[in-house]
């Protein structure tokens, strides 16, 4: 496999609900901000790959529809659609069909627009004999699972609402966040209202507007095109069984995303992630699940991630900035999401993050987190 | 054991600023729009955002219709018959219905889009395009 | 900015699922209060809902064991934000209790409503049972709920 880059990327500025354009629309906004952040033309484009989970619009073959703002007629087009991980395993594909010397040059866009339909209720649309009764949608499922974390972890509400803080302060120095409060204070997020119990509105992502792309290039073509290439060092998916009781104690064990992590740092030499690493873009979909995340990924031993986000070492300016961008609390268009971490952290190696950059980052993890099971992991990296 | 149900699920689309466009223009002038793209000398039905051919963003928008040439149908037993209809000064085809039987019917055959007396900025304000004649 | 227009439509679908044996015997099985779980030869994992392959060795599945209707409590939560049901286009209301429960004679969890919606009396670990409607059509919601035993 030959080596691959991000070498542009671009995004919509998120929001609740962005009814002056299409979808199509949308998704051009994206790709069109991602060909000029790479210098490009459409005709440089050899493939196209779209990420979108095409049950929240209720439009049958959204890459049809969508492809022509995406550049993609005449061309090589797929879509990617595996849950929350939609965006970043159209992104690992994407390094798949440049790595393997298929394409020179693909372009990979994530999209949603979550205020065209009804999110939770399509995602309760699970097995008819055994759980679509009583399904309640993500929120549901992540609150059923927080409880068990806090019972084992003795993570606490004030602990979780600090990630929330911490997101959206991040947020307010991201032009593309759908979320932001440079003022946010844990107070806040503790009186904001209860959705389930723990989940309270401020601990949870929001359902956004957006569409988000990035340029993959093969290394010669990278080399040529850009100047400081975010080069992919590793990339690993990993799915699971398909019932929620299926997972043994879900959060706390999360298997696939310790699998995916650990098939990365493999791969790129990670052994110590909090000193190694430079800045982290992971799927948080809700507080909770930000603080198991640091303990599953390494970057504190077991039961230690209050401390760490007390500490603030997860803060900018801290030892591992996580989320600099506000993360998915500050903005959450599904099919795009994953595909924002990934040209948030790519954006963090080139150097453009503009106000939230983390400067000199040369290290970057990426996670994808789909319904409550599926992971996905990748480094990116400033040197070849 | 078969187990049967049903999804009920509202969903409320943007059609954004070309599709605005045109269908304010059906609602408020009975006027098709289609886009023209300078860069490939090409006019596409509906009017859209960008150029299906080179990509291009500059895409004004022109009055096209409300006479058309029928491409090619299909009669589908008590829902009527669909086409495809070539809007004059288009340079392709967009689906709609027929009004009126199917007979006689052949590619190339003149229609003229008939727009709805109540008209609500949607594609129904075609109520459909009725047949002329065989053509040239 | 132009006039803006949104189109609304209504996903009314109907949908004709087959369940495979595995789960017409468990399904089965509800209309007499009996629930049964698969479990792998391999790995003995005991396995809700049944399927027709263990997922981790990938052997097929055939041996029935019986399963209580009663079990521990794993994960809770109560669900305050109201909830558009798609079977019926209705909206369900909050508060209401779910819970993920370890029935005695399984190693998977199963994910219903609970008969308490008070976060202030729910914890891991309690011991719960279901209770069953009256009529039993042999569905997943012939369990109404489950109580929490003292
Ligand atoms: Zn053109
Ligand atoms: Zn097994």
């Amino acid at each position: 496999m030959r080596p691959v880059a991000i070498i542009g990327t671009g995004q919509t500025d998120h929001a609740r609900r962005r009814d002056d354009v299409s979808q199509p629309e949308l998704v051009r906004e994206a790709a069109s901000r991602a060909l000029t952040d790479a210098g490009l033309r459409p005709a440089d484009l050899d493939a196209v790959v779209i990420a979108n989970m095409e049950l929240f619009e209720g439009r049958a073959m959204p890459e049809l529809w969508v492809g022509e703002g995406a550049f993609a007629n005449g061309k090589p087009c797929m879509k990617v659609a595996t849950g929350g991980t939609s965006g970043t395993s159209s992104c690992i594909a994407g390094f798949h069909q440049a790595a393997s010397g298929l394409f020179d040059v693909v372009l990979v866009v994530g999209f949603e627009k979550h205020s065209e339909g009804h999110t939770q209720t399509g995602m309760a649309l699970t097995d008819p004999f055994w759980d679509r009764a009583v399904a309640s949608g993500a929120l549901g499922n992540f609150a059923l699972s927080i409880s068990q974390y806090m019972a084992e972890r003795g993570v606490t509400e004030e602990q979780a609402a600090r990630v929330a803080v911490k997101s959206r302060r991040n947020a307010a120095r991201n032009p593309h966040a759908h979320l932001k409060d440079a003022d946010a204070t844990v107070d806040d997020v503790l009186n904001s209202k209860l959705l389930a119990h723990p989940v309270r509105l401020m601990d949870m992502c929001p359902q956004s507007d957006g569409a988000a792309a990035i340029v993959v290039a093969s290394a010669d073509r990278a080399r040529e095109l850009c100047p400081r290439p975010a080069w992919v060092k590793a990339a690993a998916t990993r799915h699971e069984q398909p019932y929620i009781g299926d997972i043994e104690r879900r959060l706390l064990t999360m298997r696939t995303l310790k699998d995916a992590s650990r098939s990365v740092y493999a791969a790129a030499g990670i052994t110590e992630p909090l000193q190694q690493f430079d800045v982290a873009e992971i799927y948080e979909p809700v507080t909770y699940a930000e603080l198991a995340w640091y303990e599953i990924l390494g970057f504190c031993p077991e039961g230690e991630a209050g401390r760490l986000i007390e500490d603030g070492v997860t803060e900018m300016g801290g030892e591992l900035p996580v989320n600099p961008s506000g993360g998915v609390l500050s903005a959450n268009p599904v099919g795009a999401t994953g595909v924002i971490r990934m040209a948030e952290a790519a954006s963090q190696i080139l150097g453009r993050a503009g106000a939230h950059q983390v400067e000199g980052a040369e290290t970057a993890l990426v996670t994808g987190y789909g319904v409550y099971a599926w992971a996905d992991a990748a480094i990116l990296g400033s040197a070849a | 054991m078969i187990r049967e149900g049903s999804i009920n699920i509202p969903f409320l689309y943007a059609a954004g600023k070309a599709g605005s466009e045109f269908l304010v223009a059906l609602r408020d002038r009975q006027q098709l729009l289609g886009s023209h793209c300078p860069a490939c000398a090409r006019t596409v039905a509906p009017a859209r955002a960008f150029c299906p051919g080179c990509g291009g963003e500059e895409m004004p928008s022109v009055d096209i219709g409300p006479g058309a040439a029928l491409v090619s149908w299909t009669d589908v037993p008590g829902r009527g018959v669909f086409a495809l209809v070539r809007p004059d000064g288009a340079d392709n085809a967009m689906l709609h219905k027929l009004l009126g039987p199917a007979e006689g019917l052949r590619p190339g055959s003149r229609l003229r889009a008939v727009f709805a007396d109540e008209r609500q900025g949607h594609i129904t304000d075609i109520e459909g395009f009725e047949i002329l004649g065989e053509g040239s | 900015m132009s006039e803006r227009i949104s189109v609304a439509i209504e996903m009314a679908q109907g949908w004709r699922y087959s369940s495979g044996d595995a789960m017409a015997r468990f399904s089965e099985g509800l209309r007499r209060k009996r629930i049964e779980a698969l479990q792998c030869g391999g790995c003995r994992r005991r396995y809700l809902p049944p399927r027709p392959v263990c997922g981790n060795c990938h052997l097929p599945l055939s041996d029935w064991v019986p399963v209580s209707d009663k079990g521990t409590l794993e994960a809770w939560t109560v669900v305050f934000l109201p909830f558009l049901d798609a079977r019926t286009g209705e909206v369900r209301d909050g508060p209401y209790g779910m819970g993920l429960i370890r029935l005695d004679g399984s190693d998977a969890t199963l994910n219903h409503y609970l008969a308490e919606n008070d976060p202030a009396r729910l914890a891991v670990g309690m011991r719960v049972r279901a209770v069953w409607r009256e009529e039993l059509r042999g569905a997943m919601d012939d369990i109404l709920h489950f109580e929490i035993l003292p």
